[in-house]
């Protein structure tokens, strides 16, 4: 046990440690990469995409894919900016926010094991209607305006010397990795999504999990709306659109590190930093907007191929 | 043979699907620390039987009992809280997690922490007695933390065990335990069983090699078109005896 198997330790490790060295060398090649100010709208702008990658994670723990997170989330935040636009207090658009997350979530989690709706079939169709709510209650126009402190605050503070976006990150990522790690419900979500019919025959409530990995996803979802309300100060119909695809590449990338092949929260936090750095670090050494997506679409690729051969490698072979 | 009181009866049990008739007025008395075998062609009924006992599937007909005590298991679940556990070919497992969390699935072990009603997961209790399951059955695997497919599939049939000895099953069904194993895997298998049955524990195999049967069954129930035709004690049959006794039931059935 005491002596190092590389082998195990670039299967557990390499991606995370071949981000390290992606994030060394954008501090020390990028242009004004390494400033504080920026350094600290990394993480603020991290913390979005890993709040709302978690709850990705977290179906996908279930065996369920959740692709309506991105637009919950901008359902979710244009319901949130409506109510303080009619001048309701926070803590009204902040429910507003969570509970319509939590909506979602419970309604993907009733058409998966109770219609019994293939989770990529029915959260594309909650997809589909939370857009169109989006843009009704918005007639397709922003919110926007100077909305109070009490409500931005939540985003744009720091408590402790922290940012509270960051503490905001913290909080979500404890709360996801201890459920999963030390609760018993975490071990039965993690046996259902494993395997399903074993869970069941062993006593689990193998729907019950799974409506709860997809009511998580939607609560994480109304978490990451209300943040991005607070922090733009306005919301949009489409304001969340350009998440799904990094929330997925965030999950897919943390399945090649620390539990190889498994959606784990650690590797879902950490890509997700090692995402936005990238994104950052291509625009400060002056890389055309483009070539996000196309270094986003390899990354999606590559980990589910860095992935598979990982497992096929940790197969007992007879 | 002693007449004790069955740990389990059946009484007229059958089971259709829609008109199909797969298991007709079966009666079946299991004593305790017996190991039964059942055996049939394929579409005999035997899983059908088996589905029964261990509370996949209710009788269309027919009662069980308990310790002379009628139950009714409406689940897998309900079974194994009367003490009938069933070790499902294939299913039992899930390959990927340790053999601590598939020796405890589904009844995870907590302990309290800072607060008397937050209870997280017991990780270290649960390997320690996963690794004592384990040892009961003479498997020796260093680590519990090892997954379950980096198991040969004897030690993997050894932890599908464990995990009935952790609910403390009185019965352990066992459904073609040895069907997808080599020689040397088997033989640790049939182990695992004397094992069981030294411990006192009652075994019912659904078994396809007669060999098998012979060497390990107190009793031998065979099956055809869904009736039990033949329920005696193995004595000095053979396996070809048994393998004819089949053949010969089928004609009947035929």
């Amino acid at each position: 046990m005491l002596g190092l198997n590389w082998r195990d330790v670039v299967g557990h490790y390499g991606t995370a440690i071949a981000g390290l060295v992606l994030i060394a060398f954008f501090l020390v090649f990028a242009p004004n990469f390494a400033s504080t100010t920026n350094i600290v709208n990394v993480l603020k702008d991290t913390s979005f995409l890993a709040i709302l990658a978690l709850g990705f994670a977290l179906a996908f723990t279930v065996a369920e894919l959740d692709l309506s997170i991105a637009e919950t989330a901008s359902l979710a935040a244009v319901v949130c900016g409506w109510l303080i636009q009619l001048q309701y207090p926070p803590i009204a658009a902040v429910a507003a926010a969570i509970g319509v997350g939590l909506a979602l979530g419970a309604f993907n989690g009733f058409g998966v094991t109770v219609l019994r709706i293939p989770s990529l079939i029915m959260t594309l169709g909650t997809a589909a209607i939370a857009k169109g709510l989006a843009f009704m209650i918005t007639q397709g126009i922003a919110f926007v305006g100077r909305w109070p402190v009490g409500f931005t605050g939540l985003a744009r503070g720091t408590s402790f010397g922290l940012p509270n976006l960051v503490l905001w990150m913290a909080a979500v990522t404890l709360f996801a990795y201890g459920l999963v790690k030390w609760t018993r419900t975490g071990a039965h979500m993690v046996a259902t999504g494993e395997a399903d019919e074993a869970a069941r025959l062993a006593g689990i409530a193998t729907g019950r999990m799974k409506r709860i990995g997809l009511l998580l996803t939607g609560l994480f979802a109304g978490i990451t709306a209300m943040l991005l309300a607070a922090s733009l100060s306005s919301a949009a119909p489409n304001m969340a659109g350009d998440y799904l695809l990094y929330a997925i590449a965030a999950v897919l990338l943390g399945m090649t590190m620390f539990e190889p092949g498994k959606p784990n929260v650690p590797g879902t936090v950490f890509a997700a930093l090692v995402l936005k750095v990238l994104g950052n670090g291509l625009v400060m050494m002056g890389a055309p907007y483009y070539a996000q997506d196309i270094v986003l679409g390899v990354i999606i690729i590559g980990s589910v191929a860095f992935s598979a051969s990982a497992m096929k490698k940790a197969a007992f072979k007879v | 043979m002693t007449e004790s009181t069955p740990l389990l009866s059946l009484r007229g049990v059958s089971k259709s699907y829609g008109a199909v008739a797969a298991v007709r007025e079966v009666d079946l008395d299991i004593f305790p620390g017996e190991v039964v075998a059942i055996c049939g062609d394929n579409g005999a009924g035997k899983s059908s039987l088996i589905k029964v006992i261990s509370g996949a599937e209710e009788p269309t007909a027919g009662a069980l009992a308990m310790r002379g005590k009628p139950v009714a298991f409406a689940s897998p679940q309900e079974a194994l809280k009367h003490g009938v556990a069933t070790i499902y070919q294939d299913l039992a497992l899930a390959p990927r997690l340790s053999i601590a969390q598939n020796v405890f699935m589904g009844s995870e072990l907590t302990r309290p922490v800072l607060l008397p009603f937050l209870r997280v997961l017991d990780k270290a209790r649960m390997r320690e007695q996963a690794r004592g399951f384990l040892s009961q059955l003479s498997v020796t695997v260093a680590d519990m933390d090892r997954p379950v497919e980096r198991l040969s599939g004897g030690q993997r049939q050894a932890v599908a065990i464990s995990r009935a000895l952790r609910w403390n099953a009185e019965i352990i069904i066992m459904d073609e335990p040895t069907a997808a194993l080599g020689v040397k895997e088997t033989a640790l298998v049939l182990d695992l069983i004397r094992k069981l049955k030294a411990d006192g524990r009652t075994v019912i195999l659904i078994s396809h090699n007669m060999r098998d049967v012979v060497a390990l069954a107190d009793r031998v129930v065979i099956m055809g078109a869904g009736r039990k035709y033949v329920d005696r004690p193995i004595g000095d049959l053979s396996a070809d005896d048994i393998a004819h006794m089949i053949m010969s039931g089928n004609a009947k059935a035929a």
